[in-house]
């Protein structure tokens, strides 16, 4: 039964990305039919995951494709849990994508069915997978999928940049699990991944390990490797954007979260890394987003803030299981797991709500969009929920999520060893940090954006489709009453994180059915639920006692021209750009940015009377230090050697025998030396 | 009183080159002023060669109704031409299209021209929003005023800003043009100085004084010796209310509640003794032309002794703001003005003392009792920024206590005038002149033309004409936090500028 | 730190007006008062001394236009057996004709209905007044004098009177100045966004008649040409004092039997022979 699922999936899959290819873009009916194909596949998948989180690990039984190596699919929970998330959301993502493709308008190209759903089917192997050929067989497919989706508008330059900058970086992470992965094979004899767990302490191990971060890692987006993402996601057309962040993003967290179940504890100074680079990750992350002025790539930098807060909560797991500490585990990868939760369903909402906002605008410009929330209501308020969510404002999701990373550590002052504690509050300090910067970047967005004022009324765009609403409707409610059910949510990742640490530790974060708390008793409790509770009843009763005491005047609106100081009118847009807004951050973490500012004057033609200053240009820059300190010169020093190396291809028959000779040569020689 | 040296150009070229020819030998601009006379255009304009006023006149024939701009070589003439383009229609051309400064009106509409002696009816304004001049990512536009937090005068300033940074800020101060110097025509001789204080209401001696020392020059009459005693006694009450006013828009600004008590306390104080001194709390009705109204009205010895009461009162808290490191961080290296700035804006008063330029009429030009009264020095402070303007101001309220001790034991010791008149009456007369004063806000002049004992045209200049211009440029590293700060240091008087 | 003593130096210097009078005022001229017997000393040569054309004399009597008197003291002094200045700073009143002093006794009747009206209005307003200044184009010492009022010595925010920044927040519009047609848009434009109910104050003879920039080509007769006024403030520029008493009378919160603390009825001929 259960490979029956998976295979129904994988044929709709298959079946969808044919119909792309072969019958390509022309037809509209056409054009969605994949995407239902997709919808109906991760309905499957869907399923399927709620099963085996719910039971035993089950081996599949293939009716349709024994013998093509599928039989290396296996599922226990852990797959379950990231089954159930994943598809859950590529459910609405589809539902989006069903509507986003219809209108005769949209400038749609063949191969994104294709990219889409390749990357579905990857990604429910790479769950199932319990080989390391299969496993790393369909990262690669993944690594392939996010290229066809990069590169299939290649409407400019900077496009063919983004689509290579991803499969470069892929290949790179790629690269990493594989070496990784080849050594663990090569030690133990085995591929598959369970026997790994033989593997002892040692050099091997520690290299092994920093391998597969690094391979996860750049899946993720953590610093270094985060470059690709502010480029490559926003290249993606529409919702499979959401598609790449929301769902195949967490496969990096899959991978690290299944090797912690598998290998044997990290060394302490990798511990130590992991909870450093996931602190920067945030930090960096998130300062970015706040100065991006295109929307897609603030939701691109937040992915890199996300990915940071993910990674140091599993630093914290890496922690316990450093000093073997069950419950440290338990609670980094709940902390961990719930905010990958939140930050998949909030980002999925958001890039779903943005490929309808840019459809309809044609631009995702911050300050151009003003007001866009008033104009498409649906997708605005999307955007809001998933913004919300991601600023961790209660009673979101994301509020408890992040709640949950910094109760987790604060728990620093279990661990005995100073180093480790040292890296813990360090990271414990950037979170915070980073979490005060998401509320400020998401309000600019929110309120300056999406709620912001026009000076002249503009017309409401439509919103097509009733699959649309139903997979917005989806995302808006995992966004905020999520939150009210995560007690729930608590207890499903306890039984996904089964194959890692036991199930009845894990529940110790719920202090009684509808109280949660960081798994250790004692320290500080919270009720998302309760708050879903308070607050409206709060926002009612303030409501009702206003229209009580005011004798029902408060309803009663006089409507006046806005008051601007009584100016008698001024030229220029008159309200806070986001850009002016997130001038702040840009001075006051002008290190972190390398903030320039140059103001210059010029004179013009048609001019002021003022002999100085006609016209004044302002010039402000920031650097991304990642790109501009490691990958630029690496960049260039790659270059220079291509151009060495390039000089050896003389194309003349002569010298490619003499490289041979001298090659063979020099073999023999360092074989006669071992010998 | 020394006599403005003038010398009358025969064509606006002829004009203009010596103009030049002064600003190339390091006169100071210190004003260009028209006079409708019938349809022609009577220019006048002020030069200060290192304190001695030099007058340039021309005149633009009927029908011209353009002359080539004065504003590439002299900054500083760019609000005086399109002040006199709004009032007169006569437009300095040039490169830049004029924009209105003080009254907005429609190209074409009838102009008050004063001194022309015709009436004109209610205008129609036109307002137009001012140009923008800042390009760059994500700028925009902020209004400040005319109506803006807190009890202030309506005058609007432009922000064009990507933020906080105020790279561009433009003013437009015709919101509160009244006309006065079209209201001055007409009136008698002794009428003329209840408006002169009533230009600009919180330097009401200062104006009246540089006003009546033009009509003093014009009838050559001596003001009675005790008079200046008087003139100099509450004129220096005026400036020490007046940088009082500054220093509670300072520490308002900087949130220190005690301190603003403590001030404002202060300046009800010495604005209850003008009141006592004279009956009014701005020193109106003292100065007349001729001299003054009458002796102060509380004997010397009790003025002294409340003088004494309140500078010590003062002293103490001077010095207690002075050392409070919140307010003085607030202060420093904020709003800095480049030299350059200075000298090529004509900067005035405090203002261009603060930046290293010394020059007070009081000594430069002795009117009143200034002459044998002597004066303090300042000590030179040349950061140019809102401290050392501020500084400046403290040591100037020092001084004025001096000035004003000096006076009273003087005016103690020469009692009365022998006659028993505290001003010598005139008969009408007629001509033209040049008044000055310093102003709390820096150098006044006043151009009188008279006949027959009535007034043609008046035409104050306030010190705050040359600071405003050069506002915008005192904000070189500077954000909005910083603005209420600046413009305090900048002790400005709109009703001055706006007319 | 140290400034929190320096508060506490000089004890309590705030007046105790409008609940007890203020002795404030020596020599202080609040306003002209009119001996309207001696209408014969009054002839064409003290009329046209007057800058602003203040005083008539009609059917044999004097008439002084409170709203027009710049005080600056030409009739007390030319005839100080009919003109003298007073103290008094309790000359608001909430009609233009009312500031006509000696007043007439038809115009008494009018005066209470129009402060019944107003009482009502402002019934709501009774401890908390938020008042938003506009300058309608001031010589500046208006502005002066509205600003002392938060000073020690006035500290208007005893009586429950507090300057907003926004008029979205004010029941009262204090105008100083003469109402020059720059600011007439902005005028109306501040008192429309006002919530009712809403008070408007002209502060000064040039709010209240142009003073000497009556009829000009940017000012006409005060702000009443811009906005209807309720209360009209003398003096040149009003006195914080004198604007204490507008603002409470706007919001009818004088003590009403004390309704002329701190001067004398100044109309009455009684008065004057005291003296």
């Amino acid at each position: 039964m259960s490979g029956d699922l998976i295979e129904l999936a994988l044929a709709c899959f298959f079946v969808g990305a044919v119909i792309d290819v072969v019958f390509g873009v022309t037809n509209r009916m056409v054009r969605s039919l994949p995407y239902l194909l997709g919808l109906v596949g991760s309905a499957c998948l869907l399923a399927l995951g709620i099963r085996a989180t719910s039971s035993r690990p089950v081996n599949m039984n293939f009716t349709l494709l024994s013998g093509s190596g599928l039989h290396a699919l296996q599922i226990d929970q852990l797959s379950g849990l990231f089954l159930t998330l994943l598809f859950g959301l590529s459910i609405a993502i589809s539902a989006c994508f069903v509507s986003w493709v219809m209108p005769a308008n949209r400038e749609y190209h063949r191969g994104s069915a294709l990219g889409y759903l390749l990357l579905l089917a990857s990604v429910a192997v790479i769950l199932c997978a319990s080989n390391a050929f299969l496993f790393l067989f369909s990262w690669e497919l993944l690594t392939l999928s996010f290229y066809v989706l990069t590169s299939v508008t290649r409407s400019s330059p900077r496009q063919t940049g983004a689509a290579w900058s991803t499969v470069g970086m892929g290949k790179f992470g790629g690269a990493a699990l594989l070496l990784g992965f080849l050594m663990l094979a090569g030690r133990t004899g085995s591929l598959n991944l369970e026997s790994w767990h033989a593997v002892g302490p040692g050099a091997l191990l520690d290299v092994t390990w920093v391998l597969v971060i690094v391979g996860f890692g750049v899946k993720l987006g953590v610093v270094p490797f985060q470059v690709w993402i502010p480029r490559g996601y926003p290249a993606a057309p529409g919702p499979a954007r959401a598609a790449m962040a929301g769902v195949a993003a967490n496969v990096g967290v899959y991978g690290l979260w299944r090797l912690l179940g598998i290998l044997r504890g990290p060394p302490e100074w990798l511990v130590i890394g992991v909870l450093l680079c996931g602190g920067v990750t945030a930090l960096l992350g998130i300062t970015f987003a706040g100065v991006q002025s295109g929307l897609a790539r603030v939701v691109a930098y937040s992915s890199i803030e996300n990915a940071g807060l993910i990674l140091t909560a599993y630093g914290l797991a890496l922690t316990g299981s450093a000093i073997h500490s069950t419950a440290l585990i338990a609670l980094g990868l709940l902390a961990a797991t719930l905010q990958t939760c939140a930050h998949a369903v909030a980002k999925s909402a958001l890039f779903v709500s943005l490929a309808n906002v840019e459809a309809a605008e044609g631009s995702d410009d911050l300050d151009q969009l003003r007001g866009v929330g008033r104009r498409m209501p649906w997708s605005g308020a999307t955007f809001g929920a998933g913004a919300l969510a991601l600023a961790g404002l209660p009673p979101t999701i994301g509020f408890a999520s992040e709640w949950f990373i910094l109760e987790a550590l604060m728990q620093q002052f279990r661990v005995t060893d100073l180093p480790l504690r040292l890296g813990l509050a360090v990271a414990a300090a950037l979170v915070a940090l980073t979490t005060g910067l998401a509320a400020l970047v998401f309000l600019r967005v929110l309120a300056l954006t999406f709620l912001g004022k026009t000076p002249t009324k503009l017309e409401r765009h439509r919103e097509h489709g009733i699959l649309n609403k139903v997979g917005l409707s989806i995302l808006v409610l995992g966004c905020s009453l999520g939150a009210a059910l995560s007690p729930l949510e608590v207890r499903y990742i306890a039984s996904g994180l089964k194959p890692i640490v036991p199930r009845a530790i894990t529940l110790g974060a719920t202090k009684s059915p509808w109280v949660l708390q960081p798994v250790f008793s004692g320290f500080s409790i919270i009720s998302p639920s309760w708050l879903w509770v308070i607050l409206p009843i709060a926002i009612l009763t303030v409501f009702l006692a206003t229209l009580l005491f005011s004798r029902g005047r408060f309803l009663r609106v006089r409507r006046v021209p806005p008051w601007r100081s009584a100016t008698s009118g001024v030229n220029g847009p008159s309200n806070y750009t986001a850009f002016g807004f997130a001038n702040p951050l840009r001075h006051v973490l002008g290190n972190v940015l390398g903030t320039t500012k140059t103001v210059s004057t010029y004179e013009e033609e048609e001019s002021l009377e003022s002999s100085k200053a006609s016209r004044v240009q302002s010039t402000v820059v920031v650097v991304e230090p990642v790109e501009t300190y490691i990958y630029r010169p690496l960049r260039q020093a790659v270059v220079t050697v291509a151009r060495i190396a390039k000089r050896l291809q003389s194309g003349r028959l002569n010298a490619y025998v003499a490289y041979m000779l001298v090659a063979l040569l020099a073999v023999l020689a360092v074989v006669a030396a071992i010998r | 009183m020394m006599e403005a040296s003038s010398t009358v150009s025969q064509s606006f070229e002829a004009f203009a080159g010596r103009v030049r020819s002064h600003i190339e030998v390091g006169a100071r601009f210190a004003g260009l002023m028209a006079s409708a006379n019938g349809p022609a255009t009577e220019l006048l304009a002020v030069l200060s060669q290192s304190g001695s006023l030099v007058a340039e006149r021309t005149a633009l024939p009927e029908g011209v109704w353009q002359y080539p701009s004065l504003t590439p070589d002299i900054p500083s003439a760019g609000w005086y031409e399109r002040e006199i383009f709004d009032l007169f229609g006569v437009a300095a051309s040039g490169r830049y299209p004029l924009e209105p400064l003080v009254l907005p009106l429609a190209s074409g509409a009838g102009r008050p021209r004063p001194g022309s002696g015709e009436e004109l009816p209610f205008v129609t304004l036109d307002p137009r929003a001012p140009m923008t001049r800042l390009n760059g990512e994500g700028v925009f536009t902020m209004s400040y005023g005319p109506v803006r937090s807190g009890v202030f005068e309506a005058i609007e300033y432009i922000v064009e800003t990507p933020g906080e940074d105020i790279p561009s800020l433009n003013l437009r101060v015709s919101y509160k043009h009244r006309g006065v110097e079209k209201a001055f025509e007409g009136l008698s001789v002794d009428d003329g100085v209840l408006l002169a204080e009533r230009y600009e209401g919180v330097a009401s001696v200062a104006h009246a004084l540089a006003y009546c020392g033009a009509v003093e020059q014009i009838a050559d009459v001596t003001v009675p010796m005790q008079a200046g005693f008087v003139r100099v006694l509450h004129a220096e009450l005026e400036r020490i209310v007046n940088h009082l006013d500054t220093v509670i828009r300072h520490v308002e600004a900087a949130g220190q509640a005690v301190a603003f008590s403590r001030f404002s306390l202060h300046k009800e104080r010495v604005q209850r003794l003008r009141a006592r001194l004279c009956g009014s709390r701005f020193g109106r009705g003292v100065v007349v032309v001729g001299g003054v109204s009458g002796p102060p009205a509380i004997p010397p010895t009790h003025l002294l002794l409340d003088l004494d009461e309140i500078e010590a009162e003062l002293a103490r808290d001077t010095k207690l703001l002075m050392s409070t490191p919140s307010f003085l961080d607030r202060l420093r290296g904020t709003g800095v003005l480049s030299p350059m700035t200075v000298r090529e804006y004509g900067a005035l008063g405090p203002v261009a003392r603060g930046s290293g330029m010394l020059e007070d009429v009081r000594f430069a030009r002795p009117y009143a009792a200034y002459g044998r009264l002597g004066h303090g020095l300042l000590d030179v402070l040349g950061e140019g920024d809102a401290l050392a303007r501020q500084k400046v101001r403290i040591q100037e309220i020092d001084g004025a206590f001096g000035l004003i001790r000096r006076a009273v034991e003087e005016l103690n010791e020469f009692g009365g005038p022998a006659d028993g008149k505290w001003f010598v009456p005139f008969s009408s007369v007629s001509g033209d002149a040049l008044g000055w004063s310093e102003a709390p806000q820096g150098e006044l002049l006043t151009w009188v033309q008279v006949r027959d004992g009535i007034l043609t045209r008046v035409k104050p200049r306030s010190a705050s004409f040359h600071n405003l211009a050069m506002f915008p440029f005192a904000f070189p590293k500077d954000i909005l936090t910083d603005f209420a700060f600046i413009e305090a240091s900048f002790g400005l008087s709109i009703a001055g500028v706006a007319g | 730190m140290p400034w929190i003593p320096r508060g506490l130096r000089n004890g309590i210097v705030t007046s105790g007006y409008p609940r007890t009078p203020d002795g404030y005022g020596a020599g202080f001229r609040g306003t002209v008062e009119v001996n309207p017997d001696r209408a014969a000393q009054v002839t064409d040569d003290v009329m046209n001394a007057c800058p602003t054309h203040a005083i008539t004399v009609e059917d044999k009597q004097i008439q002084l236009d409170r709203g027009k008197c710049v005080l600056c003291g030409r009739c007390v002094n030319m005839v100080p057996q009919v003109f003298r200045f007073s103290e008094s700073f309790a000359t608001s009143d909430l009609h233009r004709r009312s500031l006509v002093v000696p007043s007439l006794k038809e115009g008494a009747v009018a005066l209470d209905a129009v402060r019944d009206s107003l009482a009502r209005r402002v019934k709501s307003l009774r401890r908390s007044i938020h008042v938003r200044h506009v300058d309608g184009g001031s010589d500046g010492a208006d502005e002066w004098e509205v600003a002392a009022l938060t000073n020690p010595i006035y500290d208007v925010q005893r009586l429950g009177i507090y300057f907003t920044a926004s008029p979205r927040h004010a029941d009262v519009l204090l105008v100083t100045g003469a109402g020059a047609a720059g600011m007439a848009e902005s005028l109306q434009h501040t008192f429309e966004v006002m919530p009712e109910p809403k008070v408007v104050i002209a502060a000064g003879v040039e709010a209240i008649s142009g003073g000497l920039l009556a009829d000009g080509y940017v000012t006409r007769e005060g702000i009443a040409s811009v906005l209807n006024v309720d209360v009209y403030v003398p003096g040149s520029p009003a006195s914080p004092f004198g604007l204490l008493h507008g603002l409470l009378m706007a919001v009818n919160l004088l003590p009403p039997t004390k309704r002329a603390i701190g001067s004398e009825d100044c109309s009455s001929p009684t008065t004057w022979e005291r003296t």
